[in-house]
């Protein structure tokens, strides 16, 4: 089976701080793969190095076959608007658009129309059951209602993968719990692969696989689950 | 007392050592307050500037009436008034006649004849390259300078010049300088000019001071977060966030204060020369500088603490109440009503305006002003909330303006009244200048000089015309000769003689030939009927000594200056008034070679060796008083000052914004959002603010231009091509300033920006 996206001895540097060291990872389609390490590890960075967000230093990011590293900024956007998805720790809604509008909103980047845009949003917030507050502000929201928010907003373009950084690292357990199945849930039906930074061995149980990320390198585990 | 002392300190700890970012923004502070303090102090230093101006010119002016005998206390003096490449000089002849005769102020020594005390700005342009063709000019001899006690201001041109030619006919007779009454009373118009102008400037200033000193006052509302985690309770944080605020202004003041030292530096220089001044004048008044320093921290306090109204500071972060509470708009309309009732009585023009107008005029165009401060957030609150619709770029914007149009108002707030103020003073400017401009009528293209000579023997054939004729860029000269014609009811004309091209500078006269006679027509002209005999007298003192009777074919023609309309005049060319002794003429009309640069200042070199005391004119189409052109110059600049100062605060206040923002520009990018897309919701957010405020700046800068324009007894006319200008100019500012907060943009939205995520 070939990998939907892949990472070959990929370094990157703030500085003199080496983040990445020659870190090598697979992905497959529609897999869940968590992205283990203490903190300062370098799983984000490898996070946004994967999304198009970082260009490496050296190596190569491909994904679907194509480099992504040699692809002009414009490029990478267009991958990003289209084919991958991100859901962050504090949600990073957009605060004056409402709920209802932010997740409309890559949408509208890909150039839909506003009306098919809000229909589609609408049917992602129900299904996360969020649709209460589609037409309220974020900061209107609570922590939890919020995180399922943006991952709706992670999910509605259908992208091809969905890039997690430690999606429930602002939520008490039992709305973390909530967050992950919901989103896990929708991730396996529209067929999206997931990467999942987490240092919570509870969240990164909702994986097939793990990596482990330890001084900018990957050791890589596989789960049968 | 010590809790408030010990809870302000705090503060103002925290602002010198919160690290970089408290540095960051208390740098921005004061630098933001320091630029409104220097213009303040500089607003403030004119009254100072003006008066000992005015007391220096005051110690050297003379009373002209006095009808003295000569003694061992007096002395002769003639006036000179001249022109260098359109510099003005000025200076007098001295003739002392007696061992006590009294020297002028700042000249130390009696001037034997030929030798001149100049001023050092008159002294460096005679010894400079430029002044080559100056030089000689009366003859001089250049035996040191003029003192700072007998001068307006350093840069101004001017001189005394021994001599020992003088009559009592050709100058007059004083014992003393100084002549407290020659301080000119400001006319109504310039006055109500004056005061607007410096309300229209003052205020943005003021605006400008309390956005500046809410620089950064989102990242210090967190860190008052911060402290209320460890125990503070809203009061005590307020009083903590006064005493960070205090700092600020503070700084600002000392800021200011150097800004300022600088700026007196720079000013000094950068005046027209007329009007430039000694350091030692660039003084602020101390009253007004008092108040500078106390309501400058006082405000920066009060604008913090209204600031905090809207805020609830918690321990875990900031609330800002800026949900749907709507704003309201009756009491913002209370100040611009209250400003327009003050402005309505001027509706009846300022004649009938008792003293002490000034006052009421700039409560009422402060209180205007304000007023559009007022109302621009509810303006723009209520339009924003009908806005809807558009792409990504215009949505985000929109968006961001419904939940929190407070930020965007404030940054446009002071373009909005810098606007509307400029628009009303340049309308009042443009009304007042139709007023104060002659349209001179002159025919410019037969003779481009004219100068009137007293003393010379301007005989046709005489030396003096010889001379004339003969200097290089004079092409030809003509003369125009003046006689007194008295009606037999008594009445007194004017009657020229000189040649059709000569008399065309008095009259519209289009077909002529000589022989021909007209009479200028005008509202107080009497009329006259040809075979009217006038007797002729040579001046205005004098009884008729010869008669002269008007011939057939006189034709009336139009005065080429509304100024000519007072009396009647009788133009004539020689072979109307044959058999008639004219004296010698007196005016000189003068045709210059187009293509000699230098022919003006020659002309004028020759005429001063005929005629100390003649001034040459160039002949203009249209003469504009000089203090308007000063105004409108001022006005110039400190409207451009002022754009560049709101232009640097809205630069401050969009770069803020986009610091603040950049957690949610990363994510933003991170979907893939087109920087395009990004620019656009930022030229939006800025955008339309300013074209609301700009709106709302035009329609009252236009309807108080019209009531300043009925004020000034003008007719209300809008001047749409300065009006167009100065909205231009304005959104060309913030365009800029946009644009300039592009790169910035950029780098937050380049992959290094995006690593805190």
């Amino acid at each position: 089976m070939q990998p939907l996206l892949t990472a070959e001895d990929v370094t990157y540097s703030f500085g003199p701080t080496h983040a990445l060291d020659s870190a090598s990872l697979r992905v497959y389609a529609g897999e869940v793969l968590a992205l283990m390490g203490p903190s300062g590890s370098g799983k984000s960075t490898l996070l946004h190095c994967l999304a198009g967000i970082l260009t490496p230093d050296s190596g190569q990011v491909t994904f679907d076959g194509r480099d992504i590293t040699a692809m002009s900024d414009t490029a990478r956007s267009a991958l990003r608007r289209t084919d991958f998805g991100f859901v962050f720790q504090f949600g990073q809604l957009v605060p004056e658009l409402s709920c209802l509008e932010n997740v409309a909103l890559p949408l509208r980047l890909a150039g839909v129309g506003r009306r098919e845009a809000q229909r589609r949003s609408a049917e992602w917030l129900e299904r996360l059951e969020v649709a209460d507050v589609a037409g309220k502000r974020p900061g209107q929201a609570s922590g939890g209602q919020g995180q399922r928010v943006a991952v709706a907003r992670a999910l509605v373009t259908r992208p091809r993968v969905i890039f997690a950084d430690e999606p429930t690292g602002a939520l008490d357990s039992l709305n973390g719990e909530r967050v992950m199945q919901l989103f896990i849930a929708a991730a396996r039906d529209t067929g999206a692969a997931v990467v999942l930074v987490t240092h919570e061995a509870r969240v990164a149980a909702y994986s097939d696989r793990e990596a482990v990320v330890r001084d900018g390198r990957v050791r890589e585990q596989e789960y049968a689950r | 007392m010590r809790r408030w002392f010990t809870e302000l300190s705090l503060g103002v700890r925290l602002s010198v050592a919160g690290g970089r970012s408290s540095v960051a923004r208390l740098a921005m502070i004061s630098v933001g307050v320091g630029l409104g303090v220097a213009m303040l102090l500089f607003a403030a230093t004119v009254p100072a500037v003006v008066s000992a101006r005015d007391a220096r010119i005051g110690a050297r002016a003379v009373d002209r009436s006095l009808d003295l005998p000569r003694g061992e206390d007096t002395v002769l003096l003639m006036d000179v008034k001249s022109e260098f490449r359109g510099r003005q000089i000025d200076g007098y002849l001295v003739q002392a006649e007696g061992a006590r005769s009294p020297l002028p102020p700042g000249v130390t020594r009696r001037l034997a004849p030929g030798e001149m005390v100049a001023s050092p700005a008159m002294k460096r342009l005679l010894d400079s390259e430029e002044g080559a063709l100056l030089r000689g000019r009366w003859g001089e001899r250049v035996v040191g300078t003029i003192g700072a006690a007998g001068l307006g201001g350093p840069g101004e041109l001017y001189f005394y010049q021994g001599s020992d030619r003088l009559t009592e006919e050709s100058g007059y007779r004083v014992r003393a300088f100084g002549d407290a009454e020659v301080a000119q009373g400001v006319p109504p118009v310039l006055l109500l000019l004056g005061v607007v102008g410096l309300v229209v400037l003052l205020l943005p200033v003021l605006i400008f001071v309390t956005t500046a000193v809410r620089f950064g006052s989102e990242s210090r509302d967190r860190q008052l977060a911060a402290l209320r985690l460890v125990g503070s309770d809203a009061v005590m944080t307020r009083r903590i966030a006064a005493g960070e605020t205090l700092v600020g202004a503070v700084l600002g003041l000392l800021t200011g204060g150097l800004f300022f030292l600088g700026l007196g530096a720079l000013a000094g220089r950068a005046v027209p020369e007329r009007f430039s001044f000694y350091p030692a004048d660039f003084r602020p008044v101390p009253l007004l500088a008092l108040l500078v320093i106390v309501l400058v921290p006082v405000s920066a306090v009060l604008v913090t603490q209204s600031a905090l109204r809207r805020v609830v500071v918690e321990p875990l972060g900031v609330v800002r109440r800026s949900g749907d509470r709507r704003r309201r708009l009756w009491w913002r309309l209370i100040l611009p009503v209250a400003g327009l009732a003050l402005l309505y009585p001027l509706h009846e023009g300022l004649d009938q305006r008792a003293e002490g107008f000034e006052y009421q005029v700039m409560a009422g165009v402060a209180l205007l002003l304000v007023g559009v401060a007022l109302l621009l957030p509810w303006l723009v609150e209520a339009t924003v909330h009908r806005l809807g619709g558009g792409g990504v770029a215009w949505e985000l914007a929109v968006r961001r303006l419904q939940l929190d149009s407070g930020t965007a108002v404030r940054a446009v707030s002071g373009i909005a009244v810098s606007v509307a103020g400029v628009i009303a003073l340049q309308g009042l400017l443009v009304a007042v200048q139709a007023q104060y401009t002659r349209e001179t009528g002159h025919v410019t293209d037969r003779y481009q000089a004219v100068a009137a000579l007293r003393l010379a023997d301007l005989d046709p054939a005489g030396p003096a015309m010889a001379r004339l004729k003969s200097t290089p860029g004079v092409e030809a000269v003509g003369t125009a000769a003046w006689l007194r014609a008295v009606d037999p009811q008594g009445g007194s004309m004017t009657l020229r003689v000189g040649e059709c091209g000569v008399l065309r500078q008095f009259g519209k006269v289009a077909e002529c030939a000589d022989g021909d006679v007209f009479v200028v027509t005008g509202q107080y002209a009497p009329a006259v009927a040809a075979g009217t005999t006038f007797g002729l007298a040579e001046s205005f003192y004098e009884e008729p000594t010869q008669e002269w009777t008007l011939p057939g074919g006189v034709r009336p023609v139009p005065p080429v200056d509304d100024m000519l309309q007072a009396g009647g005049i009788i133009l004539a060319t020689p072979g109307a008034v044959r058999g008639v002794s004219t004296p010698l003429p007196a005016d000189v009309f003068v045709a210059l070679d187009p293509g000699d640069t230098d022919a003006m200042e020659r002309l004028r070199n020759v005429v001063a060796a005929v005629d100390p005391s003649a001034y040459v004119r160039p002949v203009e189409l249209r003469t504009v008083e000089a203090v308007l052109v000063t105004m409108r110059q001022g006005l110039l600049v400190g409207a451009t000052a002022l754009l560049l100062l709101i232009g640097a605060s809205m630069l401050v206040n969009v770069v803020e914004q986009l610091r603040e923002r950049r957690r949610l520009l990363a994510v933003l990018v991170a979907f893939g959002t087109r920087r395009g897309t990004l620019t656009g919701s930022v030229l939006y957010q800025v955008a339309i603010p300013v074209l609301l405020g700009l709106v709302l700046a035009v329609a009252t800068g236009t309807g108080l231009g019209a009531v300043l324009q009925s004020a000034a007894n003008a007719p209300v006319r809008f001047d749409w091509s300065g009006i167009g200008a100065t909205s231009g100019a304005a959104a060309l500012v913030v365009l800029l300033t946009t644009v300039a907060t592009m790169p910035l943009l950029w780098r937050l939205t380049k992959p290094g920006g995006l690593r805190s995520e």
